[in-house]
């Protein structure tokens, strides 16, 4: 009975990604059979400029995504644990961006930030701000993608702290403030430590998806201009499907592949004694 | 004192206020446009309150049929993940909550693991398989597909679900007669179902939405509305923003009014998937 979702995962999941670790060792391209050549690919990556400024823009993106998302979760869901009026309202419409479609996301802030003519654009002129140059500049693009994939997301890192926050026995809080604890006080020593766990499985889970990010940056400029705004995701897309490089784009993978295990190192070694050693 | 507090009061509910706006204004802004004339649509400021018409979802429906065909495309596969994944992955968690083994137990943290991996990394390898079976741009592919990005967070839910049951209704089951399947379809699944509906959020918000794999693995036949909406932006001759709009209204309004009335399974699915039951 298990059969059907082993099946599934090894036959999409599991043996691609094996097999991209022996497809990296290789020289492949359309119509020619696969050449072993060792690391040369790996070697070629580390001297393309390209792959260093995609490596780059992933780390930036990635960090800029996930501590927004921490900063901007935790504090809205903070202040939605005092009496809100309509909560179950509220709630459903901050949650309502996940319910998005991430071309239809871009959609929408592009109408907003459109050069000339967006809302916000005036907004930022009026202000003598100038323009976000999001399709000329990348650090514009990348900024901006950040922001929309932190719009998208941020429903996931708030509903995970939320759900944690609920659970802080009041009692613990008031006992901390009768010995003295000011406010912030006890919800640095009580509450943050209360609901870590909470915090450190919603910050891993945002590494690891937000390493995937792509389409934000694709539907905005395709990773230009002069592929100075490509994330790792977006170059191995190249690699593969324009320039069918498939060796090289393995290597992508494997990089990547190994950057998301890095960071769910701790994670899954503790899922592996709970479930494996103890169940 | 008591005033210093109504005013930290007032500045917290401005604040969700503010949280309010960051959600909700840039799809508010979209769907009001989309009932806009073509010159009024980048009127600053917006105007709230005009003569709504249809003149965009008409050039939509006359100007790109094919987005409609996506639509249909999207809910062809929508519902296929949904069916196979609610299946695979019920089987798999009953299974797995009510059996335990090394190689059980070895196969649940497999489920853990491979959802770590980034799932654009696949593409590369499967393509040029796919490519030889004869499954890109079909329905089927995309549904194995994200079938297969889901089913470890679908058992992981069931599992967790499945485990809450306790054991005599199947027990009493089993003594009455029933085989396996009539456990799984009379006594597990309508007590389950919880689960079976925070799996189904999941994966249809997923499947209707999804964008990269859409793009790699679908050319005309099974393009979906997420990748055709990009298209649109993507044109050379200058974005038809109306268009657009209309477009992008008629994608989100079914999953938004899902999500909106389905929010509280959300909770549930999440930790479920992500700590131990």
């Amino acid at each position: 009975m298990v059969a059907p979702a082993v099946a599934l995962l090894l036959a999409f999941l599991a043996l691609p990604a094996v097999y991209i670790g022996w497809l990296s060792l290789n020289v492949s391209t359309y119509g020619q059979s696969a050449r072993f050549v060792g690391l040369a690919n790996y070697a070629e990556l580390l001297g393309d400029p390209v792959f260093w400024r995609a490596t780059r823009n992933t780390f930036v993106v990635v960090n800029a995504i996930v501590i927004g998302e921490l900063a901007l979760g935790l504090g809205l869901a903070v202040l939605m644990q005092g009496r809100v009026p309509a909560k179950p309202v509220i709630i459903a419409i901050l949650l309502a961006p996940y319910a998005i479609t991430e071309s239809s996301g871009i959609v929408m802030w592009r109408y907003m930030l459109e050069p000339d003519v967006g809302m916000v654009t005036h907004v930022l002129a009026r202000l003598g701000l100038g323009q976000l140059e999001w399709s000329t500049d990348p650090v514009a693009t990348l900024a901006l993608a950040s922001l929309i994939a932190i719009w998208h997301h941020l429903p996931f890192t708030f509903l995970i702290l939320y759900a944690a926050l609920t659970t802080v026995p009041r009692d613990v809080l008031e006992a901390a403030r009768i010995d003295g604890a000011g406010a912030f006080q006890a919800f640095r020593l009580v509450t943050l430590r209360l609901i870590m766990p909470a915090l450190l499985i919603a910050v891993l889970f945002r590494y690891i998806f937000a390493i995937r990010t792509f389409a934000e940056i694709w539907l905005l400029t395709e990773g230009g201009p002069a592929r100075l705004s490509e994330v790792l995701a977006i170059y191995l897309y190249r690699e593969t499907f324009k320039y069918h490089q498939f060796g090289m784009a393995s290597a992508t993978g494997v990089v990547m592949l190994a950057m998301s295990l890095l960071i769910a190192l701790p994670y899954l070694r503790r899922m592996f004694r709970e479930v494996v050693r103890g169940g | 004192m008591a005033r210093r507090r109504r005013g930290v009061e007032a500045v917290r509910l401005a604040l969700v206020a503010l949280a309010v706006a960051w959600s909700a204004l840039p799809i508010l802004l979209v769907v009001l446009a989309s009932f806009k004339e073509a010159r009024d649509i980048f009127e600053v400021p917006p105007r709230l309150l005009f003569a709504p018409t249809l003149a965009n979802y008409q050039a939509l429906w006359a100007e790109r049929p094919e987005f409609f065909r996506a639509l249909g495309s999207s809910l062809v596969v929508t519902l296929g993940t949904a069916l196979v994944t609610i299946v695979v992955s019920t089987l798999a968690g009953y299974v797995l909550a009510r059996h335990r083994n090394r190689l059980l137990n070895g196969t649940a943290f497999g489920m853990v693991a491979l959802r770590m991996l980034p799932p654009i990394i696949v593409t590369v390898p499967l393509f040029p398989v796919l490519n030889a079976l004869r499954l890109n741009d079909t329905h089927l592919l995309l549904v194995l597909l994200y079938a297969a990005f889901y089913v470890s967070l679908g058992t992981w839910i069931m599992r967790a679900f499945v485990a809450r049951l306790p054991l005599e209704l199947e027990d009493a089951a089993a003594v009455d007669g029933a085989g396996l399947g009539q456990i799984l379809v009379r006594v597990v699944l309508p007590l389950a179902v919880q689960g079976v509906i925070a799996v189904a959020i999941f994966v249809v918000v997923f499947a209707w939405n999804e964008y990269v794999f859409a793009l790699i693995f679908t050319t005309r036949d099974a393009r979906t509305a997420p990748v055709v909406i990009g298209e649109m932006l993507g044109t050379v001759e200058g974005v038809q923003w109306g268009v657009i709009f209309a477009a992008a209204t008629v994608q989100l309004v079914p999953v938004l009014a899902l999500v909106i009335v389905l929010q509280r399974y959300l909770v549930a699915g999440l930790t479920a998937g992500a700590v131990k039951e």
